[in-house]
């Protein structure tokens, strides 16, 4: 599904921080990828998402190469294949939850019914992730923990066949930590959506499938069984 | 402060410096905007008083005797008693032509001088030759004179015998003289020397006065003693010195003996004795007697009439047996004439010495009680004043008694009478009734006489150095002292640049406001870091206090440098840009110390106030509990708003167009009301909340962009209220220029319906409306019958119109009949005297109010900013006498073709200022089809009094443009005002952005792409640029629709322009701001801070 050909990756204050990864990742799979602060994980994530370019390197996406993307290839890339789960939830405060969760839509060009599928998805997910009655609130009046899930939510309104998380428990309680977690690897099997986390959390990391730590700019398999 | 605060606050605006710069520049604007205006106004107040310094030369205190004459010898005697340097001038008023091509010039000050003029002024050298005048150099520049070339002038007779006195002689239109330009001379060679307080330089022409010729064939006296400028002399030593050295004849009065009677008497040069004269000779001489002498036209008896004799009213006191009341003494000739004998009655008939009724016949019936021998001491051939026109004449046909003499009626009886007795009364009456019969304006009496006791070298000792100059026509001012005062208190230009500079100030404000909130922003993270370190609130607080001091301190003083620039920028348009506002191009830029320190410390008082506010609500917020309560906006309200302001407004619309009367004010609320329903419509439109449906990536956007305007609707509400609060303003007050409409031109408009406005040099004496007058000007043609004038005297005084930037006290006064107005129903008030309740103002000048108080009409624009007095208060000028006059102001004129004047009645105005005679301003009615016609014959038929005709409409134009320059100005300012309100529309943008990247990040990772994001933020900006354009430009045009009906000339370039300018400025600023939402600057936002 996702190919990573060595790509490289440096900041003109940071130096290299991505040095000739590589990565191959199958429909369905999930990753973690621990590292220290500054190893590289979200810049990893944001190449992975076309957010960011590396200096090198190739990335295959279903076989297709995406770095010559235009920027609205790569926009309707993310909106058709991912989904983004960030360690702050990025809600937008002048929209209710639902509005928020529905939010992906708004970018791409969907018939009624397309929509109107995604939406009865999204409630399905609502209710799945325990924040239904949360629909009409505001991000500023629900918990940080129920944010999270919103975003949880919002992320995979669309369908996408892979989750991109950065961080998504940093924010949370240890209790809130785990039901994310939980959600995580329920959404992973159930919906068959891959996943790569990267976190600091090694109890979270040891529950996907696959366990890679950053080291100098490469992925290293972490060994031991999945939790 | 703790140690190493200075510190941090230098580090910390060293590392934000790209915020403190903005702040810096922002803060300089302001102050430039402040300091610049406030200088500004100092540079004119300088201008003036620089301007008036160049006019007065040596001049300090200056000796005036109105339209009065006294004796050149003055000068000398007061400078050897005062010991301060003195000369004496003939000023007048006239126009001059160019001999060669015909050029003229009106409103010229002829000043008749003596050698010691320019000695006195300091140029010891310079002397006019005889028969050659000297004119300064802006009437050479207006006439194209050169030295050598010769100039005509024109100006009025000069008599002592106010023309309009009774039996004054006839007089022509003025003199005319042909002499050489001997010198042009430059301001610096006294050449601008003017009494006047105004900022226009004059239009000079000096005269030798020895080279002026009066009837008498002598030079002329003088009227203005210059006294030099000097701090040991004040007006009261002036005063006092003049005091001691004026004699009786210095004033015109003569001390003679009257062989008959063996007593001596005072005549006077102008025939007639002020009642103040009188009362101030017979406080030093209280024997003096008043007597009056006139000239009856019939004595009739029974069938027996004798023409043209004089009759006298003496007092009893020095004439034994006079008769009361009615009673009469005639002498043994007309006795013998009228065949009359003691108990008959004779009817006397005269001219009426009253100036509106002159050549109408008063009559009085008198009983004979006693018939005195031809050598009785009643039978004084002195006893009749010297009468010019009368006095010196061989025979009765002789005669020039300016009134009609039927030279038919005069028999051969009636010339040997003449030939042996002259003047001698024929018949004598009390003084008392005599007074009441033929006392006047000009005077109760034509002579003093005093017992046989008194000799005349004592009357002379006891008047010599005791007749109060104040109370014998004089006026003493410090002139030098009043141009300052004048100057000081004139137009504040200051206040006015900083009204008409007001957009920018109000955008500076706005910028500062929002960069400071940016900046803050930008500052929460190690605020709240200090907070956590445990520095109190209070420290902070100082912290940032002191950070935005050096901050305030650096703008403002950078903004005085950039002020002195706004000054040189303001000055050099108002010397010709903008010239129509000051009608002077000699203004000079100036610095002072008050004005930049005023500046300097308004901005930093301002600047400092805006950031304490921001700060300690920036630290309010680290306070503030979250409570996660939302109370959204109510659309509900905002559309009960929205209908509460769109109905009036339609109806008041709709009332507008179908009422005549209210259609001005009716339009405004209107207009007024549409700009507040469109600023709700706009708001509702932002308020209402979309679903979120299957749309496309476009209408998505859209939906976005809605839902974030309905929950923050200040955030497009606040920049588009800005903008179209600006345009609203500047586009009514462009709109609201000044301009002649039809209105104007009706009766209760400013031009009174009246089709001309004639000013003449030299006054026209005859009635224009009389068939007399018309004949003798040749406007008797069937063609003009339709003409028709008002007659109008003028005092003098200096211009209180709007044209004049100083402060003026004193202004002229135009005596007209009110009458005229009245039954035309003429020109239209802005105020009234409330007292007077329903009373027609105009009428209240036909109202006496009180001895030296009369009522008085102004221009309300001329009471407000020139006059600085309101409806019922009073000023007071010296009348003709010396006496003060006040003028109770009984209305304020709207906008009239009077501005400049204090309007009074014919009666008062000759009351108190019987030496002007005759018209200098004439308001002509008639036919507007045939209005170039007549004024192509009155400039023909008054071609040598010095006319100049302009239609009304264009003398009100003329004032007009001073108004339509500020307004100019405030345009153009509030213009640039605007721009630069909109280039902050950018930091609005920036501000946004800031706070908005982490959801453009969030967008991006959603799905959108950062061209459609750009696009979104470009779409909505430009919504509020175009909603601001047309809620200001609508409701505008709304509001002033009675001016566009009305054909008004309406700045619809300058409008295209601001529009065209705000919307490529807020395009630009827009483009600048977006350009910053890119992929790689979001991408830091999605990480957690």
């Amino acid at each position: 599904m996702l190919r990573i050909n060595s790509i490289t990756k440096s900041y003109h204050q940071r130096g290299t921080v991505l040095k000739e990864l590589s990565l191959h990742l199958m429909e369905g799979d999930s990753m973690s990828v621990i590292g220290p602060s500054g190893s590289g994980k979200t810049t990893l994530l944001n190449i992975i998402g076309l957010l960011d370019k590396p200096d090198s390197g190739e990335i295959l996406f279903r076989g297709e190469p995406l770095l010559n993307y235009s920027p609205d290839e790569s926009a309707r890339y993310r909106n058709r294949n991912l989904g983004f789960v960030f360690q702050d939830h990025l809600l937008l405060p002048y929209l209710t939850v639902r509005e928020n969760i529905l939010l992906p839509l708004l970018a791409s060009d969907l018939s009624a019914s397309d929509f109107g599928e995604k939406e009865q998805h999204a409630i399905k997910l609502m209710e799945r992730t325990g924040i239904s009655d949360l629909g009409e609130k505001y991000p500023f009046q629900i918990s940080g923990g129920e944010a999270q899930r919103a975003t949880l939510v919002r992320s995979l309104v669309n369908k996408p066949s892979l989750l991109l998380a950065d961080e998504p428990t940093g924010s949370l309680d240890k209790n809130n930590a785990i039901i994310l977690g939980e959600l995580l690897l329920e959404m992973n099997r159930e919906l068959g959506v891959t996943i790569i986390l990267a976190t600091h959390s090694h109890d979270l990391a040891e529950k996907m499938a696959i366990r890679m730590e950053l080291v100098s700019g490469a992925l290293e398999e972490v060994k031991g069984k999945a939790k | 402060m703790k140690p190493g605060t200075g510190h941090i606050i230098l580090r910390t605006l060293l590392f934000y410096r790209s915020s403190v710069i903005s702040q810096i520049l922002i803060i300089m604007l302001l102050s430039a905007v402040i300091s610049g205006s406030l200088m500004t106004g100092n540079s004119v107040r300088y201008s003036l008083k620089r301007s008036s310094s160049e006019r007065l030369g040596n001049t300090g205190i200056v000796v005036n005797s109105g339209m009065r004459y006294f004796d050149p010898s003055v000068s000398e005697r007061f400078s050897r008693h005062s010991a301060a340097g003195s000369t004496g001038i003939l000023e007048m008023k006239g126009y001059c032509q160019n001999f060669a091509t015909g050029g003229s010039a009106f409103n010229v000050n002829i000043i008749g001088i003596d050698p010691s003029f320019f000695a006195f002024h300091g140029d010891q050298d310079l002397l006019i030759g005889e028969g050659s005048v000297a004119i300064n150099s802006k009437l050479a520049e207006l006439l194209g004179l050169n030295e050598g070339d010769d100039i005509t002038i024109r100006f009025d007779d000069i008599s002592d015998i106010p023309a309009d006195a009774p039996f004054a002689p006839e007089k022509g239109p003025g003199t005319s003289m042909v002499l050489t330009v001997g010198k042009v001379l430059s301001s610096g060679r006294a050449g601008n020397f003017s009494l006047g307080i105004s900022q226009i330089t004059p239009l000079n022409i000096f005269i030798n006065r020895s080279d002026i010729i009066t009837e008498d064939g002598e030079p002329p006296a003088i009227n203005r003693l210059l006294v030099e400028g000097s701090r040991d002399i004040s007006v009261s030593d002036v005063y006092t010195a003049l005091k001691e050295v004026l004699t009786p004849e210095d004033i015109g009065l003569k001390i003679r003996l009257s062989e008959m009677t063996g007593s001596y008497e005072i005549i006077t040069a102008r025939i007639f004795l002020d009642e103040s004269l009188i009362d101030e000779i017979k406080g030093v001489l209280p024997l003096a007697e008043p007597v009056i002498t006139y000239m009856g036209n019939r004595f009739v008896a029974g069938n027996n009439m004798a023409p043209y004799s004089f009759i006298s009213g003496l007092p009893s006191s020095l004439f034994a047996d006079l008769p009361n009341g009615n009673g009469i003494i005639i002498n043994q000739w007309l006795a013998d004439d009228l065949n009359a004998a003691p108990g008959d009655t004779i009817e006397v008939r005269w001219y009426s010495p009253d100036i509106d009724n002159r050549l109408t016949e008063a009559s009085g019936r008198f009983i004979v009680s006693n018939v005195a021998g031809m050598a009785d001491q009643v039978a004084d051939p002195l006893l009749m004043p010297e009468f010019p026109g009368i006095s010196g004449s061989e025979s009765c046909s002789d005669w020039d008694a300016g009134v009609p003499i039927d030279m038919k009626l005069i028999r051969q009886v009636d010339e040997d009478y003449w030939s042996r007795y002259k003047g001698t009364p024929k018949a004598v009456i009390s003084y008392e009734k005599g007074r009441e019969l033929w006392g006047s304006n000009y005077g109760p009496a034509t002579s003093l006489r005093f017992p046989p006791v008194i000799t005349g070298p004592e009357i002379r000792s006891a008047l010599e150095g005791s007749l109060d100059p104040y109370r014998t026509g004089f006026t003493i001012t410090d002139i030098q002292a009043e141009s300052i005062r004048a100057a000081s208190q004139g137009t504040d230009f200051s206040t006015l640049f900083l009204s008409l500079g007001f957009f920018i100030i109000l955008s500076s404000v706005i910028l500062l406001v929002l960069v400071l909130s940016t900046y803050l922003d930008s500052r929460k993270a190690q605020v709240r870091t200090f907070f956590a370190l445990g520095f109190t609130d209070r420290y902070i607080g100082k912290m940032l206090i002191y950070e935005a001091g050096v901050v305030a301190f650096a703008g403002a003083l950078a903004g005085i440098a950039a002020g002195v620039l706004f000054n040189l920028m303001i000055i050099k348009a108002l010397n010709s840009v903008w010239s129509g506002a000051v009608q002077t191009d000699t203004l000079v830029a100036g610095m002072a110390f008050y004005p930049v320190l005023g500046g300097f410390s308004a901005t930093l008082i301002v600047t400092l106030i805006i950031i304490s506010i921001r700060i300690r609500s920036f630290l309010k917020g680290f306070k503030k509990a979250e409570t996660g309560i939302y109370i959204g906006h109510s659309s509900r309200l905002n559309l009960i708003l929205l209908i509460l302001c769109s109905v009036p407004a339609l109806i008041l619309l709709v009332l507008s167009v179908v009422t005549e009367e209210f259609s001005v004010p009716f339009s405004f609320a209107s207009g007024a009301l549409f700009f507040l329903s469109l600023i709700f419509l706009f708001r509702q439109m932002l308020l209402r909340r979309p679903r979120m449906v299957a749309s496309g990536a476009e209408r998505g956007r859209n939906i976005l962009t809605t839902l974030y305007n309905s929950f923050n609707p200040s955030h497009a509400t606040t920049p588009m209220l800005f903008i179209a609060a600006g345009i609203f303003a500047i586009m009514i007050t462009g709109v609201n220029k000044l301009s002649i409409n039809d209105r104007m031109l009706e009766s209760s408009g400013g031009t009174g319906g009246y089709l001309l406005w004639s000013e003449l040099a030299v006054p026209v004496k005859e009635d224009l409306n009389s068939r007399a007058g018309r004949i003798e000007f040749g406007l008797d043609d069937e063609e003009l019958s339709g003409l028709s004038f008002v007659h109008a005297r003028r005092s003098q005084g200096d211009d209180a119109s709007c044209l004049n930037l100083n402060n003026v006290a004193a202004p002229p006064l135009l005596g007209i009949d009110p009458r005229q107005f009245v039954d035309k129903g003429a020109f239209s008030f802005a105020t009234k005297l409330k007292s007077a309740g329903r009373v027609n103002p105009w009428e209240l000048l036909d109202t006496p109010a009180g001895d030296n108080i009369i009522y008085g009409i102004a221009d309300q624009t001329v009471m407000q900013w020139g006059l600085k007095i309101r409806t019922g208060d009073t000023i007071v000028i010296r009348a003709e006498n010396g006496e003060p006059l006040s003028i109770v102001i009984a209305g304020g004129l709207k906008a009239s073709v009077f501005q400049g004047y204090v309007l009074t009645g014919f009666r008062d105005f000759n009351r108190y200022f019987p030496s002007v005679s005759g018209s200098q301003i004439l308001l002509a009615d008639g036919d507007p089809e045939m209005a170039a016609a007549y004024k192509e014959v009155l400039e023909s038929r008054f071609i040598n009094y010095g006319i100049r005709v302009e239609t009304t409409a264009e003398r009100l134009s003329s004032f007009f443009g001073v108004n339509n320059t500020y307004l100019t100005v405030f345009s153009f300012l509030g213009t640039i005002g605007m721009v630069l309100g909109i280039a902050g529309l950018g930091f609005i943008m920036l501000r946004n952005y800031s706070r908005r990247r982490q959801e453009f990040a969030l967008m991006m990772a959603a799905g959108f792409t950062p061209r459609g994001i750009r696009s979104m933020i470009m779409r909505d900006q430009l919504r509020i640029l175009v909603a601001g354009i047309i809620t200001g430009a609508v409701p505008a045009l709304i509001a002033t629709l009675p001016s566009l009906r009305s054909g008004t000339d309406i700045p619809w370039m300058l409008f295209v322009l601001m529009m065209i300018s705000i919307f490529t400025v807020g395009v630009i600023s827009l483009l600048v701001a977006v350009r910053r939402i890119e992929a790689r600057s979001l991408i830091t936002s999605l990480r957690k801070e």
